[in-house]
Parts: C-alpha cells; sequence; structure tokens
C-alpha cells in the first residue's frame, strides 16, 4: 500500500466517521429543499451579515466577514468539506505523498482562469505562498509548522511541490486556509513590500481577480456587498453545468441581530451568515411549518464557552486567595456546583448538551465518551471547599478562609453576548448556594483580550470559534507555551506535570500519521484534561440554521459560514422569486 | 449697517472661532480618552485566531506602538489641515468614512425636522390659542411625548413594526431596493418611517409646547388685544398677527434641534439599524479605533456646536437684552 | 390636580423605592430556572370548584422551553402569605414563586426587580439631577450676573461639556479604578458624572435669565438699597430661573435614569444584584422580537415613561415653559449619545 492510497483511506476513514456522526443530524421543518430536480441556474440570494469587511485582501485581514469574502471569491488548493470533515481537490487536482512524509507534490487543475481571464498555473502558488510569508501578511502563523515555514517549488506549470520542515499529520489540510491569490496583480506590490497596503476597502471591484465562484461587483460601505458570478469559475456540476448556479448573492450589512431576523422572517433576506439565537429557535419553528422559512438543526456546535481561573504565577493574588483560588480542588468544586442541566435550560433554552470538555460531541472520531467528569453534587462541592480550609465562619452564607476573608471572586465576561452574560450569571447564581460568592464583570471584548493579556484577572468566561476539529491545528490551546493555553498561557516551561504530559502527548500526536494512533494518544490527553480540569465547560448549544424556502441545494454545518461555505452550488429554488 | 448689526456680526465671528477651538478640543480629547482607555484596535485579532507575535507586528504597521504623546502630534498636525487620518479598522481615511455616514444621518435628521415641525408648529398655534378638549389632548400627548426618550419609542416602534410588518427594521433598504432611483427612493423612504417617528416624536412635542406657550403668550400682548377689538377675525389674528412674534421661540431653539438630530442619535440609529454616525461612532469606540472616534467625535461636535452658535445668534438677534451682554 | 397626582406618584415611586426589601416578594437576583421569561401570575380568590379562598396563585407549568410557554396548574392552590419572613407577600413553595409582573429571561421576578430598581435608577437620576442644577445654578448664576471675561469664559466651558461625549471620559476613567466597586461607590459615582455632565444646559439656561433680569429695575432697586450682590443673585434673581429649572428637571431625570445604563456599557454600571431600569431595559431590547411574546419585560420602560410624566406633572403649573426655549431642549445628550 502506498503512502499516499494509505492517506486516502484513513481520509474516508475519517470522513465515513463524521458522516455516520452527522446521519444523525436532522431536519427539523421544511424539507430539504432542491435535492429531486436539479438546481437551475441564475438567480439570487441575500444573506445577511452583522459586521463590515475590514480589507478584501485575506493576507492581512483576519476577521470573519474577510474569510467569508476570501471564500466567496478566491479558491484554496483543498479544501476540507465541511459536512465530512475530509480533505477534498480543489485547485489541487490529486496530490502525492513521499515515504518520510515531508514532501507533498500537487498536481493543479489545467485550463482553470482567472476572474479577469488570466490563466492560473503554480507561480500563482508559489506567489500566495510568498505573499502568505511576507512580514505584512498575518497567515504566516497558519502556515507554519514547528514555527518553520513550508519549502515550496513549482517544478512545471502545474506541479507544485511543498516540503515540510518535519512530519505533521494534518498534512495538506492547513492549506485550506490559504487562498489563492493572483501573482500578474499583486507581485509587483509584494517586491516594494506595499502588499499590506494592497486590496483595502476602497479598491474598484474590477481591480480584484480570483479563483472562487463569485467575484465582487460592489461594495457599498455600511449597506451592502453584492457578488456575481465568476463567468471563468472552473466548477461544474455532476451534469456539467458550469457554477455556481446563483447569478448573484448579496450580502447585506445588517450589524443589529433582531433586524437580522426580522428581515429574515419578512422575506426580506434569504440567509444570516451566523447561527440562530436560541431565543429565535421557536418562532422560527413554528415559521418551518408554515411552510415560511426552512430551520435546521445542524447538531452541536464546535465553538465551546469555558470558565478558567487565572493559573498564571503572575496573577495579581494574595498569597491566603492564591491558595485556595488556583487550587485542583477549588476547580472541581466549581463543576460540582453547577448544575448544567439548569444550565442548558436558562443559557439556551434547553437548545444544548451538557459537556465537561472542549472536544463536543461533533469533533467526529475526536470526541471521546465516557471521561472521567464532575457533575453536578452540591454536597461534594461544599466538601471540597471545606477541604481547602473554606467554611461560613461568620454566619453570612458565604465561606471564609482560614484567615476569615471572604471566599469570593470575579468573573469576567463579554458585555453584549448574550449567552456568555446569561452564563455567567447562572454560574454566580449556582456558586452563590454553595456558599461562594461571585461578582460578574461584563467588559467590551477590547477590554477583556488587554485584560487578558496582562493577566489582571481572576477568571473569565470566554471561547474562541474552532477552525479545525484535527487537534493538531489547535495546538496553541493544548500546548503549554500557547497564546490560546487560556489559563496560563505562553508558559516557558510545563508549570505542572500533567501539563507536561500533555505537551509530550500532543507532540507525539502532530508527528503521528497513523490516524487511530493519533486518536488514541488524543484521548489521553482529554482524559488528563478532565482529570484536572484547567478550565470548565457546561454546555455546547445545538446550532440551528435558518433559511428562507427559495434557498436550495444548501448543506449547512455547525460552523460559520455555516451556509455560505458551500456558495457554488447554492441556487434558488423553482419558483422560488422574491 | 447700523451699531447693533455691526455688533451681531461680531458676536457671531467670535462664537465661530470659538467653535472652531471647542471642535479640536473636542476631537482632541476623544482620540486621547479612547486610547487611554483599555485594549486597541488589535486586540480583536487575538479573538480571530492571532498570537502575540502577529498582533505586536500588526500594532507596529498601525503606529500603536509610538507613545501616545507622538501619535497625538501627529494626528494633530494632520488635523489641522483637515486630513482626519485613516481608520484603523477599515483601513481607509477617516473623511470617507464620515462622508457616507453623515449623508444617512442628515436625510434622517433632515426628515425628522420635517416632521417634528409640521406637526409641532401648527398643533401648538391650535393649543395655544384656543380652548376644549382637543387642545387638551394635544397637550397631554406631547407631555407623554416628552415622557418617552428615544430608546424606548424606537423599540416600541420596532416591536410594532416585528408584530405587524408594516414598516421594515433596519438600514436603509439600498441593499434590496429593486433597479431604478425612484424604486431606490421609495424603499429609503419606507425604511425611514420607523427611525424618523422615533427621532421626531420628542421633538415635535418640544416644540408644540414651546409654540403653544409663544402663542399664548402673543395673543395676550396689547397690540393683538387691541386688533381683536377692532374686530379682526380669530384665525385671522392668530395665524397672521401672532404667528410671526410667537415663531420667534421655535426659531431659537431651531439650532439646537438641527445640532443634535445631524449629529446622530445612537439609540435610534442601533435599534433601528440605521447606517448613520451615531452607529459609526459606536462602532469605533467598540473596535478602540482612535481616529475614526476623533474624526467622529469631530463631525458630531460640528454640528452641535454649529447648532448652538445659530441658536445663539439667532437668541441674541431677536433678543436685544440679550445682544447688548451677549459675550 | 394634574399636579397633586403628579407629585403623588412621584412620592409613591420613592416610598416604593425605599420600602423595596419588604414590598418584594423575592429577592433582586433570586433565579427561578423553571419560570424563564414567565408570564405574570394571576392572584386568584376562586378555586375550580367555585370555593372562595383567601388570595392564592396556581404554580405554572412550563410547557415549551424554547418558546417559554407556560400553562397555570390548577390542580395546585399555593396562597399567599402575608407579612412574613419580612416581605408584604410571598409565597412559601420554593417552586411557586409569587410573580406579580412575570419572570425575565433568567427567570427573575421583575416585580421586585422594578422595586430595587427603583432605588438605584431614581436614586442615581434624583441625586444627579439636584446636583447638575446646583452647579448649573451656580455657574450660570455667576456668568450672568457677572458678565464680562467670567462669563464667557464659562459659557466656553459649558459649551466644551455639552459637546463631549462624556462616555469616552467614562471609558478612560473607569480603567483607572478598581474592576468591583461597592454598590454605594457606584451610586455615587455615577451621581457625580450625571450632575459632570448634566450642568450646562442648566447654566446656559439660568445665565440667560439672570443677565435680563440683572438689568430689570427691581434688582437695580435691590441693589442701590445697599444689598449685597451675593444677596441680590440669590434673593430676587435665582427665584426668576425656579421655572426654567423645575423644566430642566424634567428633562434630567428620565435622560438620567437611561444615562446610567448607557454607562454600564462602558463598565459603570450597576451589577447584580443590584438591577436598574436602565440595564434592565437594554436587557430587554436586545431582543426585539422577545418583548412581543413577553411585554412584560417593556415594564422598565413604563415605569420610566410614569416618573418621567409624573415629574412634569408635578411641576407643571409654574414651569412657564416659554422660559424652555432659553436653554433649548438639551438632556443629557452627550452622555446618552441620542
Amino acid at each position: 500500500m502506498t503512502k499516499t492510497s494509505k492517506i486516502a483511506v484513513t481520509l474516508v476513514l475519517a470522513g465515513a466517521l463524521v458522516a455516520a456522526a452527522l446521519l444523525a443530524r436532522h431536519w427539523v421543518g421544511g424539507a430539504p429543499a432542491g435535492r429531486a430536480a436539479g438546481p437551475s441556474r441564475g438567480g439570487e440570494l441575500v444573506a445577511t451579515n452583522r459586521s463590515e469587511p475590514t480589507s478584501f485582501n485575506r493576507y492581512t485581514a483576519v476577521r470573519s466577514t474577510d474569510e467569508l469574502i476570501s471564500r466567496l471569491t478566491q479558491a484554496r488548493l483543498v479544501r476540507i468539506d465541511r459536512t465530512t470533515d475530509a480533505l477534498e481537490p480543489r485547485l489541487a487536482e490529486r496530490w502525492t505523498v513521499s515515504d518520510d512524509h515531508l514532501t507533498y507534490t500537487l498536481f493543479l487543475r489545467q485550463g482553470v482562469q482567472f476572474s479577469d481571464g488570466v490563466p492560473f498555473t503554480s507561480a500563482d502558488v508559489v506567489f500566495s505562498f510568498q505573499a502568505a510569508y511576507d512580514p505584512s501578511s498575518q497567515m504566516a502563523g497558519e502556515l507554519d509548522v514547528a514555527g518553520q515555514p513550508l519549502q515550496v517549488t513549482a517544478p512545471d506549470d502545474h506541479t507544485v511541490v511543498l516540503t515540510f520542515p518535519s512530519v505533521y499529520a494534518p498534512g495538506l489540510r492547513m492549506l485550506d486556509g490559504l487562498p489563492i491569490l493572483p501573482r500578474h496583480k499583486l507581485v509587483a506590490a509584494l517586491r516594494e513590500g506595499r502588499l499590506g497596503e494592497m486590496w483595502g476597502l476602497a479598491t474598484p471591484p474590477a481591480e480584484l481577480a480570483g479563483l472562487g465562484p463569485f467575484v465582487l461587483a460592489e461594495y457599498t460601505p455600511g449597506q451592502r456587498l453584492v457578488f456575481t458570478r465568476n463567468p471563468h469559475y472552473w466548477r461544474r456540476d455532476a451534469a456539467g453545468t458550469p457554477l455556481p448556479y446563483l447569478n448573484r448573492l448579496v450580502l447585506a450589512i445588517v450589524p443589529d441581530q433582531n433586524a437580522e431576523v426580522l428581515r429574515l422572517e419578512a422575506g426580506q433576506s434569504d440567509l444570516m451568515t451566523s447561527e440562530t439565537r436560541p431565543e429565535d429557535i421557536a418562532s422560527f419553528r413554528d415559521a418551518a411549518a408554515a411552510g415560511r422559512l426552512q430551520l435546521v438543526d445542524v447538531g452541536v456546535s464546535r465553538d465551546t464557552n469555558l470558565l478558567w481561573i487565572n493559573l498564571r504565577p503572575d496573577a495579581k493574588l494574595s498569597p491566603a486567595r492564591r491558595a485556595w483560588l488556583q487550587s485542583e480542588d477549588f476547580r472541581k468544586a466549581i463543576s460540582y456546583a453547577v448544575d448544567r442541566q439548569q444550565f442548558v435550560n436558562t443559557v439556551y433554552l434547553g437548545a444544548a448538551v451538557p459537556i465537561y470538555g472542549p472536544v463536543t460531541p461533533s469533533f467526529g472520531g475526536w470526541y471521546v465518551p465516557g471521561l472521567p467528569t464532575y457533575p453536578y453534587d452540591p454536597a461534594r462541592a461544599r466538601a471540597l471547599l471545606a477541604g481547602l480550609g473554606l467554611a461560613d465562619r461568620n454566619g453570612d452564607g458565604v465561606l471564609e478562609d482560614r484567615r476569615g476573608d471572604p471566599v469570593r471572586f470575579s468573573i469576567l465576561t463579554q458585555q453584549g453576548v448574550d449567552t456568555r452574560e446569561r452564563a455567567a450569571a447562572v454560574i454566580q447564581n449556582q456558586l452563590r448556594k454553595v456558599g461562594v460568592a461571585v461578582d460578574v464583570v461584563s467588559l467590551d471584548q477590547l477590554a477583556l483580550i488587554q485584560r487578558f493579556g496582562t493577566g489582571d484577572y481572576e477568571a473569565m468566561y470566554f471561547g474562541v470559534e474552532t477552525t479545525d476539529i484535527d487537534p493538531a491545528s489547535n495546538v496553541a490551546f493544548w500546548l503549554s507555551s500557547g497564546a490560546f493555553h487560556f489559563w496560563n498561557p505562553g508558559q516557558p516551561k510545563p508549570a505542572t506535570d500533567w501539563e507536561a504530559r500533555i505537551d509530550e502527548l500532543m507532540r507525539r500526536q502532530v508527528t503521528t500519521i497513523d490516524l487511530a494512533e493519533r486518536q488514541q494518544l488524543f484521548a489521553e490527553v482529554q482524559r488528563i484534561f478532565a482529570q484536572h480540569v484547567p478550565a470548565l465547560y457546561f454546555a455546547a448549544p445545538e446550532v440551528y440554521v435558518a433559511m428562507s424556502p427559495r434557498v436550495a441545494n444548501a448543506t449547512p454545518v455547525p460552523a460559520r459560514p455555516q451556509v455560505l461555505w458551500n456558495a457554488d452550488v447554492l441556487a434558488v429554488k423553482e419558483g422560488g422569486a422574491r | 449697517m447700523t451699531t447693533a448689526h455691526r455688533r451681531l456680526i461680531g458676536y457671531a465671528v467670535r462664537r465661530t472661532a470659538f467653535a472652531l477651538v471647542l471642535v479640536l478640543l473636542v476631537s482632541s480629547a476623544a482620540l486621547v480618552l479612547v486610547d487611554l482607555a483599555p485594549g486597541d484596535v488589535t486586540a480583536e485579532l487575538f479573538a480571530a485566531g492571532l498570537g502575540p507575535e502577529a498582533i505586536a507586528r500588526e500594532r507596529h504597521r498601525l503606529g500603536l506602538d509610538r507613545p501616545l504623546a507622538d501619535q497625538y502630534v501627529t494626528w494633530l498636525g494632520r488635523a489641522v489641515r483637515l486630513d482626519l487620518g485613516t481608520s484603523l479598522r477599515y483601513q481607509r481615511p477617516v473623511r470617507d468614512l464620515l462622508g457616507e455616514r453623515i449623508g444617512n444621518t442628515a436625510l434622517l435628521g433632515a426628515c425628522a425636522l420635517a416632521v417634528a415641525t409640521l406637526v409641532g408648529l401648527p398643533l401648538g398655534v391650535v393649543t395655544g390659542s384656543r380652548r376644549g378638549w382637543l387642545p387638551r389632548a394635544v397637550r397631554a400627548a406631547s407631555l407623554t411625548a416628552l415622557s418617552v426618550p428615544p430608546l424606548i419609542s424606537s423599540l416600541l416602534l420596532a416591536l410594532l413594526a416585528a408584530r405587524t410588518g408594516w414598516f421594515p427594521v433596519g438600514g436603509t433598504g439600498l441593499a434590496e431596493a429593486g433597479p431604478g432611483a425612484l424604486a431606490s427612493a421609495a424603499t429609503v423612504a419606507w425604511h425611514l418611517t420607523l427611525p424618523t417617528l422615533a427621532l421626531a416624536l420628542p421633538f415635535a412635542a418640544t416644540i408644540e409646547r414651546l409654540q403653544s406657550d409663544a402663542t399664548a403668550a402673543a395673543l395676550a400682548e396689547p397690540h393683538i388685544q387691541a386688533a381683536r377689538a377692532r374686530g379682526v377675525g380669530d384665525g385671522r389674528l392668530v395665524w397672521r398677527h401672532a404667528l410671526r412674534p410667537a415663531l420667534r421661540s421655535v426659531a431659537a431653539i431651531y439650532g439646537i434641534i438641527i445640532g443634535t438630530l445631524f449629529s446622530g442619535s445612537f439609540a435610534v440609529e442601533i435599534v433601528t439599524a440605521w447606517p448613520g454616525l451615531g452607529r459609526l461612532m459606536y462602532d469605533a469606540l467598540v473596535s478602540r479605533d482612535i481616529y475614526l472616534v476623533a474624526g467622529c467625535a469631530a463631525a458630531g461636535s460640528v454640528f452641535l456646536a454649529a447648532g448652538t452658535l445659530a441658536s445663539d445668534v439667532a437668541l441674541a438677534a431677536l433678543d436685544p437684552r440679550l445682544r447688548q451682554d451677549a459675550p | 390636580m394634574t399636579r397633586a397626582l403628579g407629585r403623588l406618584v412621584v412620592v409613591l415611586v420613592v416610598v416604593a423605592a425605599a420600602a423595596a426589601p419588604w414590598l418584594a416578594p423575592h429577592g433582586s437576583s433570586d433565579q427561578f430556572a423553571d419560570y424563564l421569561n414567565a408570564p405574570p401570575m394571576r392572584l386568584h380568590l376562586l378555586d375550580t370548584g367555585g370555593r372562595w379562598h383567601r388570595p392564592f396563585v396556581h404554580p405554572l407549568r412550563l410547557v415549551d422551553r424554547l418558546e417559554s410557554r407556560y400553562v397555570e396548574d390548577d390542580s395546585r392552590r399555593v396562597p399567599v402569605r402575608w407579612f412574613a419572613g419580612g416581605h408584604l407577600w410571598s409565597t412559601d413553595a420554593p417552586d411557586a414563586p409569587l410573580l406579580l409582573l412575570g419572570a425575565d429571561r433568567l427567570g427573575r421576578d421583575v416585580f421586585s426587580r422594578l422595586l430595587f430598581g427603583a432605588r438605584a435608577s431614581v436614586g442615581v437620576a434624583l441625586a444627579g439631577t439636584l446636583g447638575a442644577l446646583l452647579i448649573g445654578v451656580l455657574v450660570g448664576g455667576l456668568a450672568g450676573y457677572a458678565g464680562g471675561l467670567a462669563d464667557e469664559l464659562a459659557m466656553q466651558a459649558a459649551d466644551f461639556v455639552l459637546i463631549l461625549p462624556a462616555v469616552y471620559v467614562v471609558l478612560a476613567l473607569r480603567a483607572t479604578m478598581p474592576l468591583v466597586l461597592e454598590p454605594a461607590r457606584i451610586f455615587v459615582l455615577i451621581a457625580t458624572i450625571l450632575a459632570l455632565v448634566g450642568w450646562p444646559m442648566a447654566a446656559r439656561g439660568v445665565r440667560a435669565i439672570i443677565a435680563a433680569e440683572r438689568r430689570r429695575d427691581y434688582a437695580a432697586a435691590a441693589r442701590s438699597l445697599g444689598a449685597g450682590h451675593l444677596r441680590v443673585l440669590v434673593r430676587h434673581l435665582l427665584p426668576a430661573a425656579r421655572g426654567f429649572l423645575a423644566v430642566q428637571a424634567t428633562l434630567l431625570v428620565p435622560s438620567f435614569i437611561l444615562a446610567e445604563a448607557t454607562l454600564s456599557f462602558v463598565g459603570l454600571g450597576f451589577v447584580e444584584p443590584t438591577p436598574s431600569w436602565g440595564t434592565m431595559l437594554y436587557e430587554a431590547a436586545r431582543n426585539v422580537r422577545d418583548l412581543g411574546a413577553f411585554p412584560w419585560l417593556l415594564s422598565p420602560a413604563a415605569a420610566i415613561v410614569l416618573v418621567a410624566l409624573a415629574v412634569q406633572l408635578a411641576t407643571a403649573g409654574d414651569t412657564g415653559s416659554g422660559l424652555l426655549w432659553r436653554a433649548g431642549p438639551g438632556r443629557a445628550r452627550n452622555l446618552q449619545i441620542d
């Protein structure tokens, strides 16, 4: 068995696993449209998006809207199929791997043209890598392996050879994040060191060129982005019809979520680029039953929120407070004290599942059921707190430590994000019942991140998006030296034995090729994590995606952009005029 | 030209100079204060998954690693030449961003002003000159409207729109407008209804109350009473003789109303998702886009200062007593 | 008549705020997990069998959690207990709270929160208004009376404060303070900020009035009779501004109630367990569509309008609202950004 086919097999296996998990999801209302009759070309869909783009240059702009625009207007060498999480060919038709797993040879699709008609060759790929590693780019981190860049060469016009500095198990998965840019448009700017200034929002759309299904036709700040079909787009459907099906896709900028929902319900828009809020599910469900909307439960979210206590050695805490606040038993006591079902009911109106760790059931083969947990048990919470020398010494209902200081700490959370603020209020309420007083402080996102950066806080409730389920792409969270190792980031050397153990397992995990072995290693990582609970997880929401009945051929997924990740095959349902 | 005229012009010129200094002071203060506030624009990149090195690079690129005084002096040097710099978040000239939003806010403000005037003024004349159930009802409605802050009125109207679907909520509607200027105009007008009403309500009430009192006061003046005694009809008395003097009080606050309306309403623009100056200022503040914040503060304060100025000048022109000791 | 009514309402609100812990059936942050967004409960006297009882409620039973739909469980009667446990009224059963105005999204009793919120909101708004008027009278009075350079400087300062968006100041100021503040300290801070932000309009108006009155005969007469400057200002001139100040108060109180919520936006508002009307309203405003299904979440809006209206009515007769035009319809504009 060659290495290539072995990888193919593992990928197929992984894909099958996830596909099986995805089969469990169900359609809540409105049948999946447009499956029977082949979708027809033409028509327009309107999607609402809450924020403005910051640039049309994805290499310097990393916010979610910029990424969405890049997905619509540019193409990648390979793509992760969001429904199966398997790698699928895009601009690279196929690829081979050397025996030492260090060299990948990619064979590019022939006859592909940019939206301005210029042919796409391996020179564009080499250029894109150069641009990505340019100091002005924000891409480099995503394309580094163990801090080193890849070597890229092009033996001929349609072949690219990538050399990895060390064995990297996820392999080409990282290329899903690299849009291929037109060399002919940007190479001069790169040479002159002006790449960072290129393709700002003031750039006339005609100057942009891409390999994606759509081209930007119009940008009216504060109002909308209009995309039209890229006439040179290379993909065709099974029947040979050139994609995309849609003539136009409008991204209306609607900063307020209420307004977004009202527009969708009024039929002024067809979909939202974010998931449905828990409190909107009920009315969408009614609208779906009446045929006015499609509502899809796409499964458990991969983006989780977590509560962590500042474990940094430089945390500004008195020694007495540090003794209990940073202790493992205190975290376990919190876990025992919070009734996760009530958390689910209150924060997500029941549309969530209780969880105990960062890897939710929607992580396919990476999810490990039956890990050790510390479920709701106030008596055990009290016992653990008593073991830390915390007791209600003055009968006021709040525990005190040995010096008589109240057991009180503050949880910082993000202002304006309902689910986070509600979650903090629920945690506050439940901890009060075991005698722990919590002050909830809502800060705006930037102030919160600033506090995180300086380490000037006691506890935080926050979350980030997961881009890929492969744990190797989330090492910044798992490694003790990582920037997203929230409770104690950027450690020069692991502060605890178990963190050292996780570091070791993760390093092996990243460089191991065999998928089963990798999953075993990662299961061990999760087991250690679950034992020491450096961060507390309470619930992962069910993701619901709502669309107008006009939208056909959609395959919504839990991760953003839930519907538009597959924009080239979206279509308007027959007779679906607005 | 009379001495009084000259004095009035001198007063206006002096106040204008002061107002310009004021605008510069306010925008400077906004820039410095927001720069002092915790977090900067690059912190958002952390949430987008970027590591500390990449963020440090971005801070350097944006010049945020320079000392505050340094950044401020650079900005000031440009600002006096009317160059407001580049937005950190959008990477576009602040002037362009402001231009787009001022148009939207001005459109909304002009509509609200028109509605407030067309509703408030005639009603004020009626309530000021008549007795009976109608003026009393109008007065009660006015007092109620004055008690409803714009946040609450826009919430109620948005709720009404959501329940009935009579009006759209959110944006200008241009994103979905059909082709053609007429269709666009119709869509925008339809989308304007809600924010206009929310914004106009308290001002209509203010104008009604003022006009009512002023009309009543004017009708009590001896020369009007004399006209009445001569047998001048009631309608003519009210609309011809009393209206002009009574208009003065409304004219005097018109400047401030315009200034307030045109500097952008935060509450109304947020709830109704109208892409105006208030909304932009809020977004700039939240993302610590210091140059955009300073630009918004400048734009807002220009309108407000101009409004106050216009009011003061109108006041001085209308009331000689005040002009004598006008500062 | 209307004036008496206005005053009565103001007094009632103040009394209700003071007696909140006794009048409220529940604590302000007690969460009833099975009562999220629950509708107001009805007090019954008649049971299903047609028998009369002392006032009682039926507990609510959740029918659909996503919709927050409830039905009355009329198989159970929970009597209202009077004067028990330090509360005027309450229920005995922890699973059947007394929700006279329904519950909010976290299952907290809206009625109790409204009462407790009145302390924070009305208290801070009144204190802030008082402070703003005091500064306004001081600055405006002196400026109007002295004239000249002092006048000019004072009015420029007023314009500066009027135009400077105060949220920026508060945002920067907040960073210098500890993360967690005592409620009493928050109260003082907010009242101070409101006063510092709200005075310019009052000052402008007072100045205009004093400057005009100063030239009137009676002031000159008082002066020539040997009265000191301060005496003339306080005894003879300031009373002329009374009506204007009343109008200012009616404008400032409701705008300050909302401004408190704006301050919580930049991290300087009341936090749990101290509710305020402003923050309650902002929480409700997060989801406009929900308000249709759970209109009781709008009760803080009703309370704000009621108080504003009452303050207006209470001062209605002697406002001489014609004086309003001298100062304009300014609210705490720079704070509320509206």
